[in-house]
């Protein structure tokens, strides 16, 4: 068929603000005036903040959540196109360095409402009851403050709200199952199922990802269409835009959008709002009560930093040194296979198998902690870019390789690098934004454990792709994500946070973004960035008024509020494996 | 051709280009002097030059843009302007327009293609540097994008005239080539002064990624190399065993090898091995 039996597809009707096809934004959003003081100022409107507005503003609080780029309409502002979707990604100028600098922009950074979890490729592997005491396990890096099973419940309610599609048995870590189907196997993933059974390794087959198997509500089920890191025009990968920031807006949240937080104020040691540049790049200010920075290991540190002032010398929540230090990324190496016969890998979301058998510690090799290995799909221009660095390939022999699009498969490696001060966010000195602001220098070194981790997962990863048939593998050294660099902790003389990302030195100033990662395991960071946020909102919400000063608030564990879900994600989608720790599964989605 | 020859040809070929002449195929001709036979890609059995085609790669009837009545209005409107609305030069100057176009044939060379269906690259390039439409991070032994490229164009003249005399337009191929590939393995014998401002293996990524996001931005290209195009609302069906869906069309691969004036065919690592840290740029997971 030529055309569609009805013409060329048209575009969205006017006047209406559109989340994917069918979801739109239909309520009139709440609009605080100039000398309102509100509950919440959030800073950030992405996987964190995304999911704090919404808990926020469910509970009755007044919350305007800031983002540096706009209130995404997708039908309009997006397109099913590589090169068209350059402005996804946080493109401010920041510079890099160390022995191994990380490439940032499109590698690692959002920007615009739903942030990171716009271009994320959606993989949702829990983190293993061993990632938060890595110190008292292994002796390397640190122990979270809290423990797995502190935030397990939120890992249930993240993976119904998400929702989550997967396996109904994953067997790693605390095994548990997932609330939706698994999704059909494409081409890489085919590659990873034979490589991995030929060499008897377990894999996870059309999950963990946050992807809708089905339709869920007004999200639509996926096409398959690969374009899962150029935002999803579908509406069926899961971004905080689509599953909970409506959910916020109808709770009377207002999202200023286009808006820049250049300084966090303070007064008598406790912040009072936020100063900004609005979307005419006017200063204005916006006074809360609390004041949440959700604006990733990046821009989070960096805007503590940028906040210096009398007493705070050394920038915001920094007595112990920390804002800034720590900063993760995990081994990304892309591993591509050549197979004799196609494999068209731009088919199917990127993520969508992995294995996580080589995840914990094992004494028999020279080094700690482990890896995960998952699918990728790069689309042609990603794939060109992996050839410069893994083949070294330019003119007719680039040509010839790109020919050949359609016969590779990529398989990446997702290696635990561990926490060394010496990996750095700081204040350029030298270099301004388009606001006059001092952009952030990001300095990265591997160290000797990081080194040997990745090049035995690159191999291992490399004898997958042998194993199922490859005739040529190459790979392109790369990092992935970025966590760290305000980390929490229980001494505030190593820390900047406590589990609940409130500050040490200013009571009602908190941290809730990747940032707080003290440690990272193998897994992809979203469904745990966003877990943590539904953990403080819960923390929040508990105190209310007890947080705004030192020494009043509560002791203890907040409940776990599973009644603040976004409407119609409660309730739906039934693991069929309760996993062992005394889980209320069950319970949590009868409710 | 009749109208059920026409039919059959659609069905056979699939839908004609964007506007263009329904793909109805034209004896392989080509529209240059035979002073370019010496750029053309050869069969490699007999050496004998191999003219430019319309479609390169091993699609032949393939049209992405044939499908753009799927697409959606905004990605439909993207794609359909970079095809027609080639943006003008407002960042290089006349003469570097001349040297850009001259490296960047080397750097992606289009010879196999007609000269009607060929990509605009420099274009590209020039409007993101004008716009400064840039990645978001830049290495700290780097300065600006705009100021990498003046430089790495002075630096790319400095080496040809060190090693023949002559500016890089006027060389032959292999002799640019010979140029380039000092950069390529991070050892140019000159322009020490300005490549003392910036790490040649960075500048050859930068200017070699610019390249790819123009190229491969382009339907042309997605033809060559059998990439869906856009997807959306219709998606995917046959994700498996890499079978082409109704509309895209099985592999035909034909031999070809690379003209013998050039260089560029081989994989040698960038910098010769000895930079053993080429970071990733692009996001996968």
């Amino acid at each position: 068929m030529d055309t569609p039996l009805f013409g060329p597809f048209s575009g969205p009707k006017p006047g209406e603000h559109m989340l994917g096809p069918i979801q739109k934004l239909d309520v009139p959003m709440r609009r605080y005036g100039r000398d309102d003081e509100v509950d919440f100022v959030i800073v950030g409107v992405g996987s964190a903040g995304g999911v704090l507005s919404q808990r926020l503003a469910r509970a009755g609080f007044t919350v305007v959540g800031f983002d540096a780029g706009p209130f995404w309409d997708v039908e309009r502002d997006w397109v099913s196109d590589e090169a068209g979707s350059h402005k996804l990604y946080w493109t401010d100028q920041r510079i890099i360095g160390g022995s191994t600098p990380i490439t940032l922009g499109e590698n690692n950074s959002g920007k615009g409402v739903g942030g990171g979890s716009v271009h994320w490729a959606a993989f949702t592997p829990r983190l293993h009851p061993s990632d938060f005491r890595v110190y008292s396990e292994d002796g390397v890096g640190v122990d979270w403050p809290m423990s797995y099973w502190d935030l397990k419940p939120y890992y249930e309610l993240l993976e119904l709200e998400m929702p989550v599609s997967g396996p109904a048995y994953y067997p790693w870590g605390d095994p548990h199952g997932y609330p939706y189907g698994p999704h059909p196997v494409g081409g890489t993933g085919a590659t990873l199922v034979k490589g991995c059974t030929k060499l008897g390794i377990r894999v996870s087959i059309g999950g963990p990802v946050a992807i809708n198997a089905g339709s869920h509500g007004d999200r639509p089920h996926c096409i398959y269409r690969g374009f899962c890191i150029q935002g999803c025009k579908v509406g069926a990968k899961q971004s905080t835009l689509y599953s909970h920031v409506p959910d916020a807006v109808e709770h009377g949240a207002e999202i200023r959008d286009n808006c820049m937080v250049f300084r966090i104020n303070m007064k008598d040691g406790r912040t009072t709002g936020v100063s900004y540049y609005d979307s005419q790049g006017q200063e204005r200010e916006q006074r809360a009560k609390v004041v949440i920075v959700s604006g990733y290991a990046i821009e989070t540190p960096r805007l503590l930093l940028n906040s210096a002032c009398p007493g705070f010398e050394n920038g915001l929540a920094n007595s112990s040194g920390m804002v800034g230090k720590c900063l993760m990324v995990q081994a990304g190496n892309v591993v591509l296979g050549r197979y004799a016969e196609p494999v068209r890998m731009y088919k199917a979301p990127p993520a969508h198998a992995l294995t996580e058998e080589f995840y914990e510690t094992d004494p028999k090799r020279d080094f700690a902690r482990g890896f995960a290995i998952q699918t990728v799909g790069p689309l042609p221009i990603a794939f060109s870019k992996q050839m410069i660095a893994a083949k070294g390939v330019w003119g007719w022999g680039l040509r010839r390789v790109l020919m050949d699009y359609n016969h590779w498969s990529a398989i990446a490696l997702l290696g635990e690098l561990l926490p060394w001060e010496d990996n750095t966010v700081t204040l350029d000195k030298d270099v301004k934004d388009q606001y006059g602001l001092p952009v952030a220098h990001v300095t990265y070194n591997m160290h000797d454990n990081d080194k040997k981790l990745s090049e035995y997962g690159r191999k291992v990863v490399e004898q997958v792709q042998w194993a199922a048939g490859a005739e040529e593998v190459v790979q392109e050294q790369r990092f992935a994500h970025l966590v760290g660099a305000a980390r929490m902790g229980s001494d505030p003389r190593s820390s900047v946070t406590n589990s609940f990302g409130r500050t040490h030195d200013i009571p009602n100033l908190f941290v809730c973004d990747g940032s707080l990662f003290p440690t990272q395991g193998s897994a992809n960071p979203g469904l745990t960035i966003q877990s943590l946020a539904a953990r403080t909102a819960d923390y929040l919400i508990w105190q209310g008024d007890n947080i705004l000063h030192r020494g009043r608030e509560l002791e203890g564990t907040p409940p776990v509020r599973r009644d603040l879900s976004p409407r119609g994600t409660s309730g739906r989608g039934v693991p069929r494996l309760k996993s062992k720790g005394g889980s209320d599964t069950i319970r949590s989605v009868r409710n | 051709m009749s109208r059920l020859g026409a039919f059959l040809d659609r069905l056979i070929n699939g839908p004609s280009r964007d506007g263009g002449a329904p793909s109805i195929r034209l004896p392989e001709e080509s529209s240059q002097g035979e002073q370019d036979i010496e750029l053309w890609p050869v069969e490699p059995t007999t050496g004998q030059p191999l003219p430019p085609r319309q479609q390169p790669g091993y699609y032949p009837g393939y049209h992405t843009l044939g499908q753009k009545d799927f697409w959606d209005e905004a990605t439909r409107k993207l794609v359909l302007e970079r095809v027609h609305d080639v943006p003008a030069i407002r960042f290089f100057s006349a003469e570097e327009v001349t040297l850009m176009e001259a490296v960047v044939d080397r750097l992606l060379p289009q010879d196999d293609r007609r000269e009607a269906y060929r990509i605009p690259i420099v274009p590209q390039i020039d409007k993101k540097l004008y716009e400064n439409i840039i990645p978001g991070y830049r290495y700290e032994d780097m300065p600006p994008e705009q100021e990498a490229f003046r430089l790495g164009l002075q630096g790319i003249q400095a080496v040809a005239d060190h090693l023949f005399g002559k500016s890089f337009v006027d060389l032959g191929p292999t002799e640019q080539d010979q140029v380039l590939l000092t950069l390529h393995d991070g050892k140019p014998p000159a322009g020490e002064e300005i490549w003392k401002q910036m790490a040649v293996t960075h500048f050859w990524v930068q200017i070699l990624s610019y390249c790819c996001e123009a190229y491969y931005a382009h339907p042309y290209a997605w033809d060559e190399i059998g990439f869906g195009g856009p997807a959306y609302p219709r998606g995917y069906y046959r994700l498996l065993n890499g079978e082409p869906e109704p509309w895209e069309k099985e592999e035909r691969r034909y031999a070809w090898a690379p003209p013998p004036s050039c260089l560029s065919d081989a994989d040698e690592a960038v910098g010769h091995g000895d930079i053993t840290y080429l970071p990733g740029q692009a996001g996968t997971h």
